[in-house]
């Protein structure tokens, strides 16, 4: 009999648990997967996410002047699996804990995550070609970071350098 | 007499909901939206209905297979004017992982009129209650 009270009063106390979801914000998980977010100055254009999206929903198409490269994220066919953050070799794809998805049938097909991989000139020949990110670099040269500027050639005009120069034993 | 118990009924959408083909994933999702008092979809005025002759906004979830399709649109001639129908998960606006399946001739909007989306796989019941949010503006608009 006294345990049914203290039930009851700590009820009282603590008040209804309902939340007041659209009135009030709610807050989300900090893993919670939800929208997409791409850092194009991140990306490497490698194509992995594409390819791995369990959805279809990420699609990477050189742009119609050839100066870079589309992502676009179409939300409404993204299974929201992270599949692509966790293959992507440079973290330039990211789930926030956005959970806000509901929208009217009119932004269907503008419910979009949309940016633009620019690319740079080789500094050799001059072939435009998508700059490799930092992190992919420290990744690939190590601490010291690229002293001989291979980051900003084409594969072409780097097989060149590195066959004149042989593979240094460092 | 009309314009009062319209007046009445505006106050309260009965919602109504249809698997066409899903997973029960996002079935699992609209039932924790209605069922657990934590989100209590029954504060905006909704409530559960049995028959589609009693609803007002129609939740659909699943990919329209080949097979369940004419009966989806059977129950949803059956569903009285004015409707908003809401889309759950990804299945029913762009087929989502089953889209190009053998059995899945179309998404949803090519049969029915959808007017609101709520994407997700499942959506998280927060999104849910958000996208009947939206579709009982959208059905006080209609009247």
């Amino acid at each position: 009999m006294i345990r049914f009270f203290k039930v009851i009063l700590k009820n009282i106390i603590q008040g209804p648990s309902t939340i007041k979801y659209p009135f009030e914000d709610s807050p989300a998980p900090e893993k919670l997967r939800g929208k997409i977010v791409h850092n194009a100055d991140a990306c490497v254009a490698c194509h992995l996410c594409e390819y791995v999206c369990a959805g279809g929903a990420i699609k990477m198409q050189e742009s119609e002047d050839h100066q870079g490269i589309d992502f676009v994220v179409w939300h409404d066919t993204c299974t929201f699996c992270g599949l692509c953050e966790y293959y992507c070799p440079t973290k330039a794809i990211h789930l926030t804990n956005d959970y806000h998805t509901a929208h009217v049938q009119a932004d269907k097909y503008n419910y979009v995550e949309k940016t633009f991989v620019k690319k740079q000139p080789c500094i050799c020949c001059g072939e435009p070609m998508v700059p490799i990110s930092p992190a992919m670099v420290e990744q690939i040269y190590g601490q010291e970071g690229d002293i001989r500027g291979l980051s900003k050639m084409c594969p072409q005009c780097r097989r060149k350098i590195l066959w004149k120069g042989g593979v240094s034993k460092s | 007499m009309a314009e009062f118990l319209q007046s009445i009924v505006k106050r309260s959408p009965w919602i109504y909901r249809i698997n066409a083909g899903s997973c029960n994933g996002c079935d699992v999702e609209m039932a924790t939206t209605a069922l657990i008092p934590r989100y209590d979809v029954e504060r905006l005025g909704c409530r559960y209905c049995g028959s589609p002759k009693h609803a007002d906004i129609v939740l659909i979830s699943g990919p329209v297979t080949a097979v369940v399709r004419e009966k989806v649109l059977r129950v949803y001639d059956e569903i009285p004017n004015p409707k908003v129908v809401v889309a759950v998960g990804i299945c029913p606006i762009s087929g989502g992982v089953f889209r190009e399946s053998y059995s899945i001739a179309s998404q949803l909007d090519a049969y029915i009129p959808v007017d609101v989306n709520v994407p997700g796989c499942p959506p998280r019941p927060q999104a849910i209650i958000d996208g009947i949010a939206m579709a009982i503006e959208i059905w006080r608009k209609k009247f």
